[in-house]
């Protein structure tokens, strides 16, 4: 159990990106060796290099890592397993291509050393949460990764910036209380005395057999205490809030590292801890279904109504992080098997999404959808990569969107076949047609956008408008649009192996 | 890996797209998938000159190739998955054309169809679900057999899903189709998109629903009564509304979209005729030969009638009666391609529009007459002849309106026109189009039977059944009558109540009242409506969180420093007066009332005015002499009362 290699991921952009915090300023004709983004980005790739090599490499994962012991069994420790690896790659994937997009994005910002190293710090901490071990180190880098996104929310330094900043804390802060009391359930019924994750759950079955309904409670509290970063419906409102930060932060923060580690985080609670057995069937399974459906339509109606484009993506994802947790609201082995379909896909359509947003406010200063008129002509590269994410997430067939929500609705079938229905088996058909009435808001609010791109500049409108000069962004911000929207492409017409892999997860955990 | 295998079966793609792809071929498919080849070549070549004047010509070209590609992947599908995903792209590329010319009405019109393309597509994969939830597959073969035992001996609950898959089916594939109550985006689109684009979305696309109509109808729901019935209640309103729409308008392209629309309830009304008789037990050959030749004689007819309406609009960029009348006199090619068209579309025999009429019309009567005229079906051979008469009318309508009327203004240029108004090429490609359509109907045995007996296998039909004498005098009669019906309605109800006279001489007038629109008095409303009521709910709901929060803040949880005024009074005034200020601000907001915020009156003074009031009263009464005096008094009735009761109880 020391296969240090497994810590150097997590500690390296830690203890890099501090180093970029405490390195001396040299002004007054003094130049820096290294500007805190060359270092950033070098420190960044490497990182993603280290972490392709573990999980590539075959058996360099080991057995796990502990870094130290709080007490007795109880330990914080790190352990690649499939599912593990499958939110690392990801992760790994896509944390360089986003450095690569600030670059050029935050060229004319100050402060870029504070930006620049919490976001590789952030990199290091997601990390964490994808080696965990058990559901103490989930916890503790959990709590971490709300501390170190904190300043990039609060990066602009305005009035809603700093309102933004707060509500984050206080409801990430409030979640992880509830998180905590599903720790500590977890670590008093489990068989082994820790907390470590083992497929299929680790509930001790007698003493959890007797303490059923307590155990559901709290099951559905750390449900909602981790969905705080999963921004199910209650406790979703940090999430529009902060799209007042950076472009970078938004796109790869709330839409990918902070909002999938939420859900990263209940995937595991659900199955790796409670145990899908345990939930499927009780009260407590139809409750954390109907939020999640409550929360795909919330966030779907909102996201029609709303005018500002990223706030507008912001509500797509919280929408969208509910078609995950509806999946694991399943509690079978297909279900899994689709929420983590989802799970990837939906990375990379909204961070090209975002991505796109980003761009046309960087070149043109718009943020509202009724000032992107025309739009689409003048920066066709970046439109175009919209046009596909926006596809995507309405599920047209061709696209990864459309296997992930095929997959979703099949699980959703599956379970209706297989598992004679409760109370509220209803729900399970019920969620299929959710899925399919978001599909028809997200072309609704995707597409609005697109199409007053496309169309022409109607007379009338006034002539130096930036909008008229507007041109593609610099090839920093457009590599990796491309390369999301080929991956986009590439997942839906090519998912077998990685369908395979899931299903392979989902049916030793489900 | 597997690339893929070719089996008897046809082509497996698997892994494309999640679950592979199925492409098959047999009569059916072979004819369309000709038919689609041809009717894009005489398009893309008539497009030639008709897109000379237009800016984005590579856009229309890509889609127009694209939606090629599409079309036929519909039509080579043998699995519904693959099906759906052909059906999905072509939905989308076709927009491009619908949308081309970028017009306010134009994208109006293809807002309208990509809404329906996509509310059609969402339900057509829910009913894509059930059925591969029921029976594990979608291949197109395997389902038949499968869907018929379900029928004939599965229990109630499995039915009822099968119906339901199957009404989700009809509607995806009915919208595309222009079915009765989703025909709405047809009269708007046919007309916004390039002509040559028009002929493809009305000759062919529309078929590609119809398409799935059959497979739905003839192989799933084979010989089901209630299927049957549905289909044919659909079928002979749209037929009927369809040439209602198309009588009353008085835009050339719109009359020709909706007389597609009625084409198609024609077609339908032959695939429910197919299915019931096969429910009767009877052979059911001559409705099924017949919807399939309608099929493709309306695909060639609606290519030639709308390229001959490009014609008009490529020299007059006009399509509106008024200013297009006149425009054919003295232009001999274009009378030809439309007289072809317009004799086949009304059924007149020796065109090919009346060889599948016949059959149709022999469906009809054959299984009124094996039901015994029963229900409604008393009345289906009066409304398919009187549709047909309909079509005559407007047929006649149009052929007036552009090659007999004067046009007032005009009329000098439009003669100028003859030699320049058709350069060779489109003229060739329309000729071209436009010379099968007699070659057809002349030589029915030759040619539309054989064509039938090829693609009947794609109904489910084994037996041939009998040929049919097409030019026997029962036929013949139906023609005729057509016709009749046909030149009654116009001179008695177009030229009477369409056409005013006025001053400047006779004027073609819109009588359909602009009320009455399904979209925009049902669909837009009714859509609307669940949207507003979900946002009004969710942005309650987004308030909610915040209001309790603020709630508690102003009462239980307060920290906010208690102002000056308040030092005196009593605790509960402040907390009762507090909690209804924190209850009035949470429907404030509820209700988006912020502007009243800051501006009510604190209920907490409100209270403490009364307390003191009270206070103030108390003392009064407390301290004066007859207060004593009442509390003496009640000691006494009370001592009284007690000594009353020890007595007599």
């Amino acid at each position: 159990m020391n296969n240090m290699i497994l810590a150097v991921p997590v500690l390296l952009p830690v203890i890099g990106g501090g180093s970029i915090l405490f390195s001396e300023r040299r002004s007054r004709g003094g130049r820096r060796l290294l500007s805190p983004e060359r270092f950033a980005g070098c420190l960044v790739l490497l990182n993603s290099l280290i972490v392709a090599a573990i999980l590539l490499i075959p058996g360099a994962r080991g057995e796990g890592l502990v870094l130290f012991r709080l007490f007795a069994n109880l330990t914080v420790m790190f352990r690649i397993d499939r599912m593990g690896s499958v939110f690392a790659g990801l992760v790994a994937f896509l944390w360089p291509l986003a450095t690569l997009y600030s670059f050029e994005y935050m060229k004319h910002e100050n402060r870029k050393d504070t930006f620049f190293a919490f976001y590789v710090m952030t990199y290091g901490i997601t990390m964490g949460i994808a080696f965990a071990g058990n559901l103490t180190t989930l916890y503790l880098f959990y709590e971490m990764l709300t501390l170190v996104t904190f300043p990039l929310v609060l990066f602009p330094l305005s009035r809603e910036a700093v309102r933004a900043s707060r509500t984050y804390l206080y409801f990430s802060i409030g979640g992880a209380a509830f998180a905590f009391i599903g720790l500590v359930f977890v670590m008093s019924f489990s068989v082994t005395g820790t907390t470590a994750f083992q497929p299929g759950g680790m509930l001790n079955p007698e003493t959890a057999a007797g303490s059923r309904d307590i155990l559901l409670f709290v099951y559905v509290l750390a449900f909602f205490g981790f969905g705080v970063k999963a921004a199910v419906f209650p406790c979703h409102v940090w999430l529009p809030r902060a799209t007042v930060a950076p472009t970078p932060v938004t796109a790869l923060l709330h839409a990918v590292a902070v909002v999938k580690s939420g859900a990263f985080a209940i995937l595991r609670f659900t199955y790796f801890n409670y145990g899908a057995g345990f939930v499927r069937g009780s009260w407590a399974q139809w409750v954390i279904m109907a939020a999640a459906l409550a929360t795909i339509l919330f966030g779907s109606t909102m996201a029609v109504r709303e005018v500002h484009w990223k706030r507008r993506l912001a509500y797509s994802t919280i929408s969208n992080l509910s078609y995950i947790l509806f999946g694991a609201a399943l509690m079978t082995p297909f279900g899994l098997a689709a929420s983590l379909s989802h799970l990837t896909a939906h990375a990379f359509m909204k961070i090209c999404s975002f991505f796109c947003a980003g761009a046309v406010m960087h070149q043109t200063g718009k943020t509202y959808i009724y000032e992107l008129d025309g739009l689409g002509r003048r920066m066709p590269v970046t439109f175009a990569c919209l046009l596909t994410a926006s596809l995507s997430l309405m599920g047209i067939p061709l696209f990864a969107g459309f296997i992930s929500k095929w997959n979703l609705c099949r699980a959703a079938f599956l379970y209706g076949d297989q598992y004679a229905d409760g109370p509220g088996g209803w729900l399970v058909y019920a969620g299929v047609a959710v899925i399919l009435y978001s599909a028809l808001m997200t072309g609704i609010y995707m597409f609005s956008v697109l199409i007053r791109a496309y169309t022409p500049v109607h007379e009338g409108q006034a002539q130096e408008d930036p909008a008229q000069t507007a041109s593609d962004p610099g090839w920093m911000m457009l590599v990796p649009l491309l390369i999301f929207a080929a991956v986009i492409l590439l997942i839906g017409l090519h998912s077998g192996p990685l369908m395979g892999l899931l299903t392979a997860i989902g049916g030793e955990a489900g | 890996m597997t690339v893929y295998t070719q089996n008897g079966n046809g082509l497996l793609i698997p892994g494309v797209c999640g679950q592979g792809m199925h492409l098959g071929l047999d009569g059916f498919r072979l004819i369309y998938v000709c038919i689609a080849v041809f009717m894009w070549a005489v398009s893309g070549v008539f497009s030639g000159e008709y897109m000379a004047h237009y800016e984005k010509r590579g856009r229309y070209y890509r889609f127009f190739w694209a939606t090629f590609a599409a079309t036929v992947g519909v039509f080579l599908s043998a699995d519904l998955y693959t099906t759906f995903i052909f059906f999905e792209i072509m939905s989308f590329t076709s927009y491009v054309w619908v949308a081309f010319d970028e017009k306010k009405e134009s994208l109006k019109a293809a807002q309208t169809y990509l809404a329906i393309a996509v509310i059609g597509g969402m339900v057509m994969l829910m009913g894509l679900f059930l059925l591969y939830d029921q029976f594990g597959t979608l291949e197109m073969d395997a389902l038949g057999p499968l869907a018929g035992d379900v029928l004939a001996r599965g229990p109630g609950a499995e039915r009822l899903r099968l119906y339901t898959a199957g009404g989700l089916l009809l509607f995806g594939f009915g919208a595309k189709a222009g079915c009765f109550p989703l025909h709405i985006w047809l009269p708007r689109a046919h007309p916004a998109a390039p002509a040559p684009a028009s002929a493809l979305l009305s000759g062919i696309l529309t078929k590609a629903g119809v398409f799935g109509i059959i497979y739905v109808s003839c192989i799933l729901f084979a010989g089901d009564k209630a299927w049957g019935e549905l289909i044919a209640g659909l079928g002979f309103a749209t037929m009927f509304i369809g040439a209602l729409l198309a009588l009353f308008s008085t835009n050339l392209k719109r009359t020709l979209a909706c007389s597609s629309i009625s084409q198609i309830g024609f077609i339908l009304a032959g695939i429910s005729t197919a299915v019931l008789l096969e429910n009767e037990g009877l052979g059911n050959a001559l409705a099924v030969h017949g919807a399939f030749l309608h099929m493709i004689s309306h695909s060639l007819i609606k290519l030639v009638l709308f390229l001959c309406a490009g014609v008009v609009y490529m020299n007059l960029h006009e399509l509106e009666f008024n200013a297009i009348r006149g425009f054919g006199r003295g232009k001999p090619a274009l009378l030809f391609c439309f007289l072809m068209g317009a004799l086949g579309i009304a059924g007149i025999p020796l065109w090919n529009g009346y060889i599948s009429k016949t059959l149709l019309h022999e469906g009809i009567v054959e299984y009124t007459a094996a039901i015994g005229a029963a229900g409604l079906w008393k009345w289906s051979e009066g409304l398919f002849l009187l549709s047909g008469g309909m079509t005559v009318a407007y047929m006649l309508k149009l052929f007036v309106m552009l090659f007999v009327d004067r046009n007032p203004e005009r009329q000098r240029e439009f003669d100028a026109m003859t030699a320049s108004y058709m350069k060779m090429p489109a003229r060739a490609a329309l000729i071209a189009a436009a010379v099968p359509l007699p070659a057809l109907g002349a030589l029915p045995h030759l040619t539309m039977d054989r064509l039938a007996a090829m693609g009947a296998g794609f109904f489910g039909l084994s037996e041939y059944g009998h040929a049919v004498s097409y030019f026997s005098l029962e036929n013949l009669k139906g023609g005729l009558i057509t016709v009749g019906i046909g030149a009654a309605l116009y001179l008695g109800v177009v030229r009477t109540f369409m056409i005013k006279k006025e001053a400047g001489g006779p004027v073609y007038v819109d009588r359909w009242p602009s009320w009455l629109d399904l979209e925009y008095a049902v669909y837009r409303p009714a859509l609307t409506l669940l949207t507003a009521v979900c946002a009004v709910l969710c942005r309650a709901m987004d308030h909610l969180a915040d209001g309790v929060i603020v709630l508690a803040r102003r009462t239980t949880h307060s920290q906010l420093p208690e102002p000056a005024t308040h030092k005196e009074g009593n605790w509960l005034a402040h907390f009762f007066g507090s909690l209804a200020d924190g209850s009035v601000f949470l429907w404030d907001k509820l209700t988006g009332r912020m502007e009243l915020y800051g501006k009510r009156r604190t209920a907490v003074s409100r209270l403490l005015n009364k307390e003191v009031r009270i206070k103030y009263i108390g003392r009064l009464v407390e301290e004066s002499f007859s207060f004593g005096l009442m509390l003496f008094c009640i000691g006494l009735c009370a001592t009284l009362g007690y000594l009353l009761w020890v007595l007599v109880a």
